[in-house]
């Protein structure tokens, strides 16, 4: 039970201590930790868009770019992370190929219609799901975002471990744009405002 | 009606601290008394909303320690060794980081070595640091800053997505060269899931409540 004095839809959590704050026009310091927590909404929401268009726009180049580059006897043969994929697969490697297509291909895409859908409806203020709902697609965004990151790192560790003899792999340029877009998501995800889900009001599904 | 009274003499954040929003689903709760070694659940999605630890700073100290201990063996020895026609090769940490910064891949080499290095091991000095200081009462700015440091240092962890990665990287290799796992590697699975262990174990909110009382109270 809340007390009767608190209204409970204007109350804000701290990103950074977690404490509960009253929300109040304008900025909002945490009476805990004295961070301002939230500057106007609406900023975070254009930066969150900045972001996520930019990791939009990164993914391009870091689909078509080659992420890893083996060069065997002067022979250089570059692999897109999906021809990566598809080479695992025809290897017979089904669990490096899922892994790999799971955390490089559909985590980022669905971290993006997350985004993009979060972003949108907040927009238009229209909304198919409940508050819990947005609050929970927000989190899931922030916790599955960094395991994007495993194929860069894999490129990172093959780069430091291949170099034998006449046998190299070094990192592609398309890691370095892949790399970029993760960050980018990581922003975007960040700096989504909550209180946008809250602004709607009203409870219910409708 | 006396119990009204009080509450509103009771300054507002006070009054604010007694409630818990839900970090996954924003569900506001009044936080009750649980017992023990007992954690609370929001019953909206079950998500842990905070343990009760009576030594949550010794806890807190000794896990930060062995980790601390553990990220040095593990950077310390090769993580990996492969060997293929002769040839033998192993690589580190910061081996492999600087083996992108030899390739001309910059931006790649600092955010691996910011996320698998420079994060975590800043995490590890501040969480220790700040048990320390707060199991001697003392720092109290201090510790404020290290509680919003950690705060903001904590979703830009990898280590754990870097052990899957090693993984991931050797099964690649499976087949063309003989792969040896070094000293580092099992320090560093080690090293996971104690942080894992210990990141799911730092409430944040836990740790601010605790520095009130202790700065507040005594």
């Amino acid at each position: 039970m809340v007390d009767k004095q608190i209204d409970p839809s204007k109350l804000l959590r701290c990103p950074v201590c977690e404490a509960v704050n009253i929300d109040r026009e304008g900025d909002v310091y945490c009476h805990r930790c004295q961070s301002r927590i939230f500057r106007n909404p609406k900023l975070g929401t254009s930066r969150a868009w900045a972001f996520l268009l930019t990791a939009l726009i990164l993914y391009i180049p870091a689909n078509l770019y080659p992420i890893l580059v083996s060069e065997r006897f002067m022979a250089r043969e570059g692999n897109t992370i999906i021809g990566g994929i598809i080479l695992l697969w025809e290897e017979g490697s089904y669990p490096i190929a899922m892994i790999i297509l799971v955390a490089s291909v559909l985590v980022p895409i669905l971290k993006f219609i997350v985004l993009l859908y979060l972003l949108i409806s907040a927009h238009f203020k229209k909304h198919r799901y409940t508050q819990v709902d947005q609050h929970k697609l927000h989190y899931m965004t922030e916790v599955i975002g960094p395991w994007s990151m495993v194929d860069v790192f894999v490129v990172a560790i093959l780069t430091g471990l291949v170099h034998l003899g006449s046998i190299r792999v070094i990192a592609g340029p398309g890691a370095t744009a892949f790399v970029l877009m993760v960050l980018f998501t990581m922003f975007a995800a960040l700096s989504i405002d909550t209180r946008l889900f809250k602004e709607r009001g009203s409870h219910g599904r409708g | 009606m006396i119990l009204e009274n009080s509450v509103k003499e009771r300054p507002e954040s006070e009054m604010l601290d007694r409630l818990i929003i839900c970090p996954k689903c924003h569900t506001i709760h009044e936080k009750v008394a649980i017992p023990k070694g007992k954690s609370a659940l929001c019953d909206t999605c079950k998500k842990v909303l905070y343990h009760y630890d009576e030594r949550v700073l010794d806890h807190g100290l000794a896990l930060g320690i062995t980790g601390l201990l553990l990220f040095f063996v593990s950077n310390l020895f090769p993580l990996v060794k492969v060997e293929m026609l002769g040839h033998e090769q192993h690589v580190t940490i910061l081996s492999m980081v600087f083996s992108l910064f030899e390739n001309g891949f910059y931006v790649v080499g600092v955010t691996v070595a910011f996320m698998v290095f420079i994060f975590p091991l800043m995490i590890l000095v501040d969480y220790i640091t700040l048990s320390w200081l707060m199991r001697l009462k003392k720092g109290k700015q201090l510790t404020k800053e290290l509680l919003i440091l950690l705060s903001k240092l904590l979703p830009w962890n990898m280590v754990e997505i870097y052990l899957v990665s090693i993984l991931v990287a050797l099964v690649k290799l499976i087949g063309f060269m003989q792969i040896h796992f070094g000293l580092s590697f099992w320090s560093l699975v080690l090293f996971v899931i104690l942080d894992t262990y210990l990141s799911k174990r730092i409430h944040m909110g836990e740790l601010w409540e605790l520095r009130h009382r202790i700065y507040t109270y005594g």
